[in-house]
């Protein structure tokens, strides 16, 4: 492998290659842990050895018993919550990188305001937007603080990647739609959109995945309702079972189920663009 | 004129109405452009005649991209007025203004076939899928990439993806049709071939090219008025054969290529390298030296002299006029020519 | 047949070359109609809150209520305590070590992946494999260290097997050794991915020009590469940064409730509703983050790499 070039390989590529294998196993090998414990015997511990295997873990998570909580439930409000930022995220950020293409006055400030929303620690948004609605004498809400404090994370992560689809865009593209007679909504609608479509699938699906693993900004805001990495907070510091692993295993299946259907979408989008296979009539503009 | 054009072109309705009685497609009125402080275009005036092959000519940095962006309406213009046809364009969109561009590596939309490339500009205005697609595909035909239709800009070669985006730059109907280095993408060989069919196409449909490039060979083979600029300013504009026999300007001179530029009586004059002679008698030699290069083209020898004054001038002579009395680099020599062949420069 | 037939046939409708598509706003209207929503998030879900924070750090408080007031008090007991200032000694020596492991991991494995990984396509694996962990939960990650790390974790069975000591250790889990171990793990990334953004961007010949004018692989790395990948390592630095002093749930879980940070003091605090001091506390650490972020920011031009 890693061969083409016809230039010999000098010994640094060996010693950092092996380096970077480590540093593979170093991310993995604590996932593939967890994969295997999950599937521990009814009678087997948190670590090694395994005392047979078993599904019975997974079954536990179905039940909501003792100290456990309602996982189903956390699961569908994850998602639920994870979607609706995904989408919001994509729209406002895309509308937002349209809008950052031209110099306008207060760009700075609120360039600077998301990057501090970034690096701002996550428990004082979290703090911050509880004590505010309880100053207001509001309740928080799963889809009203919860979903704000999520954003506060997710829109400038959006953005920044947002900025990179955007400043690919070769914008010879528009000029030529311009040319050609096409209005600002036409020009976005023919020809931005369906370019930088694979930048915007890229921004939701970090936008589905903070909210969907999102803890620290949750922890406050979210009200009586918990979500997922709500919930494997509280079983981290109740647990004794692999119940837990179950659980870890499951949500990161989900994690690797969005990722790997956003990069199918992408990668389709992008074969067909280099010419793949096409249909003689393609009803892609009618 | 060719055959093809007298029935169709007084019927055409192509807009708006006083159109065909201008007599320029192009007129440029004191136009400037300014990017904070920097001039890029400074105070030009240029008319482009109706139905002719204009090309902007110049090296990187002399405002001929961005004069074509001022004709397009791409770039606002910072002072001055743009006329299409007699008609004050300068405030107009770019679709307003009766041009069309086509832009270097041609900028086709990647997810688009070729024919609804074609197809784009129709489709904007609101014209039914079947009628557009239908004329859409006259225009591949015309330019004979008919068979491509359905394919994407990935799958074509560059040749192939300047078709198209020529036939998408036409379909809109344009009175002058805006090129911006149309030919630098391709190979040496694809260019010398698009060059012609540019050219026959120009005349086959009666309208205007404005053609930018830095090559001279592509201004001299192609254009009816060869417009030459240099750090924003026009420093000629004329037809190519003008520009060649009687360059105004020193600048104008080296750049065109094939001239010594050498000290007159009062200024400077220019003298047709081909018109030069490699001598040794000294009665009448002009400019005295020794040879610093020969260059075999084929047909013509171009012999390099450095002067004694250091100044560095060339003769392109025959390739038996050379081999009868060759001569080798470091050679004392001297070049003459006639009087008449001298031509006096403005600078 | 003329070449031209379809130019000179009638147009089907030409209305457009009348039609003016006058914008009724001005720009910078329509650009804030566009930013709007994310401005409206931001001030609502984040700057007002941050401005509820700052004023009730000023606030007094008798149990779980506060009472409006403009007391010195919560930060005056954070300078004079010396349990704070252990708190924060800590949160920086965390920042501090994390930021240097990650550093020259992140930079050896972009510059592995960029430059010695030669064909687009193992790139993009690659570069894949390393990101795809970011996609999963945090929380888990920093769980998956527990079986491995503890005293019969898979860790100490493997020291136990090569009989270089005969006890398991103890210092794996439940320990400072942890806490970092998991912060690698799981902050590295952000500081790959950015280095890897500003190394994409170098020019390729300029590696060629160096290594013709004898240049070794070290001095391509030292005089070329490295600066030219500083943007990429600032804002990696700014995340990784920012990520370790704002984590208060990694540190409590991994080092069994014996280390803390400022965070972990501030959720403390909240859990015993003090909002007042840890208010005060959050702004405080609040300036730290702020300083050390613009600090980053003044050497390089975030807005310009991500433009480009």
């Amino acid at each position: 492998m890693m061969t083409e070039g016809g230039q010999p390989r000098s010994r640094s590529f060996y010693v950092l290659g092996f380096f970077f294998l480590l540093f593979l196993a170093f991310l993995y090998g604590p996932m593939i842990v967890i994969f295997v414990l999950s599937f521990q015997g009814p009678n087997g511990g948190m670590s090694f050895p395994m005392v047979g295997t078993s599904t019975t873990w997974f079954q536990g998570l179905l039940q909501a018993t003792g100290r456990v909580g309602d996982i189903p439930s956390a699961f569908q409000r994850s998602l639920g919550l994870a979607l609706l930022a995904a989408a919001l995220t994509a729209v406002i950020c895309v509308s937002a990188g349209m809008g950052f293409r031209r110099r306008f006055p207060g760009a700075a400030l609120l360039f600077y305001t998301a990057v501090a929303s970034l690096v701002m620690p996550s428990l004082f948004v979290s703090f911050g937007i509880a004590l505010g609605f309880k100053e207001l004498g509001w309740r928080t809400g799963l889809f009203t603080s919860g979903l704000g404090a999520q954003l506060t994370w997710t829109l400038p992560f959006g953005l920044m990647i947002t900025f990179a689809t955007i400043g690919r865009f070769d914008r010879r593209y528009e000029e030529a739609a311009t040319d050609l007679g096409a209005n600002s909504w036409q020009r976005f609608r023919d020809i931005i959109f369906p370019i930088i479509l694979p930048g915007i699938i890229g921004v939701a699906l970090f936008g589905f995945t903070l909210s969907y693993d999102e803890f620290a900004r949750s922890s406050l805001t979210v009200g009586n309702q918990n979500t997922l990495p709500l919930e494997i907070w509280a079983l981290t510091t109740a647990a004794t079972s692999p119940v837990l692993f179950a659980l870890g295993t499951v949500t990161t299946v989900v994690s690797f189920t969005v990722l790997t259907l956003a990069m199918l979408t992408i990668g389709l989008i992008v074969r067909r663009r280099a010419g793949g296979r096409l249909s003689a009539e393609r009803s892609a503009h009618g | 004129m060719n055959a093809h054009s007298d029935p169709g072109v007084s019927g055409t309705p192509v807009p708006p109405a006083g159109y065909k009685d201008a007599p320029y497609d192009v007129e440029l009125v004191a136009v400037s452009k300014s990017y904070a402080g920097t001039i890029a275009v400074d105070t030009i005036s240029l008319r482009i005649p109706k139905a002719s092959y204009c090309c902007l000519l110049g090296p990187s940095g002399c405002g001929k991209s961005t004069t074509l962006r001022m004709i397009a309406g791409h770039e606002p213009v910072s002072a001055g007025d743009i006329l299409i046809g007699d008609r004050n364009v300068t405030d107009n969109p770019p679709i307003a203004r009766g041009t069309s561009m086509m832009f270097q590596n041609y900028a086709l939309f990647p997810h688009m076939s070729a024919l609804d490339n074609v197809a784009y500009s129709l489709k904007v205005r609101g014209v039914p899928k079947d009628e557009r697609r239908a004329r859409a595909r006259e225009f591949l035909d015309l330019v004979q990439m008919g068979q491509y239709a359905e394919r994407p800009p990935a799958l074509l070669s560059g040749g192939q993806q300047q078709r198209v985006a020529l036939a998408r730059a036409l379909i809109t109907r344009p009175r002058v049709l805006l090129l911006d280095e149309p030919l630098s993408a391709l190979d040496p060989f694809l260019r010398e071939r698009m060059r012609g069919e540019l050219k026959r196409l120009q005349r086959e449909l009666q309208i205007s090219f404005v053609h930018v490039t830095h090559s001279q060979d592509e201004a001299m083979a192609l254009a009816d008025l060869v417009v030459v600029m240099e750090a924003g300013h026009i420093r000629q504009a004329a037809p190519a054969r003008d520009i060649f026999e009687k360059p105004n300007t020193a600048f104008v001179a080296r750049f065109i290529g094939g001239h010594n530029v050498v000290p007159g009586g009062n200024g400077s004059i220019a003298v047709r390298a081909d018109r030069c002679r490699i001598g040794s008698s000294a009665d009448q030699a002009r400019l005295t030296g020794h040879v610093s290069s020969v260059e075999y083209l084929g047909a013509l020898v171009r012999v390099g002299l450095i002067g004694d004054n250091g100044l560095e001038a060339a003769a392109l002579i025959s390739d038996r006029t050379f081999f009868a009395a060759p001569v080798e680099p470091g050679q004392a020599a001297a070049l003459t020519w006639s009087d008449e062949d001298a031509h006096a420069l403005a600078d | 047949m003329s070449l031209a037939a379809p130019l000179l046939r009638s147009a089907p409708s030409t209305k457009a070359a009348s039609r003016k598509p006058a914008r009724p706003w001005p720009n910078w209207l329509v650009s804030w109609l566009q930013v709007g929503p994310l401005a409206l998030v931001l001030l609502f879900m984040f700057v007002m809150p941050l401005i509820f924070v700052v004023v009730v750090s000023f606030f007094d408080y008798e149990r779980v209520q506060i009472y409006p007031a403009f007391l010195l008090d919560n930060y005056a007991e954070i300078f004079t305590s010396a349990v704070t200032g252990r708190l924060y000694l800590k949160t920086l020596e965390y920042a501090a070590i994390v930021e240097a492991i990650t550093l020259v991991l992140g930079f050896f494995v972009a510059y592995y992946l960029t430059f010695h990984v030669r064909t687009l396509r193992w790139r993009i694996i690659l570069m894949l494999a390393c990101t795809i962990p970011f996609f999963t939960s945090n929380v888990i990650r920093m769980i998956s260290w527990i079986p491995f790390l503890g005293r019969n974790g898979i860790l100490n069975d493997a020291v136990m097997a090569t009989h270089l000591v005969n006890q398991p250790l103890d210092f794996l889990l439940f320990s400072d050794f942890a806490v970092i171990l998991a912060y690698v793990h799981i902050f590295t990334l952000m500081m790959v991915a950015p280095i890897v953004n500003s190394m994409s961007k170098i020019d390729r010949s300029l590696i060629a020009a160096a290594r013709d004018a004898g240049a070794n692989e070290w001095m391509i790395v030292r005089d070329i590469i490295l600066p030219l990948s500083k943007t990429g390592m600032a804002l990696g630095s700014v995340l990784v940064l920012t990520q370790v002093m704002g984590d208060y749930y990694i540190v409590r879980v991994l080092s069994g409730g014996k280390s803390a940070g400022v965070v972990s003091g501030i959720a403390t605090q909240l859990n015993a509703f003090e909002y007042p001091p840890a208010a005060a506390s959050s702004v405080v650490l609040l300036v730290i983050v702020l300083a050390l972020v613009i600090g980053i920011f003044s050497i390089v031009d975030v807005r310009k790499e991500l433009a480009e």
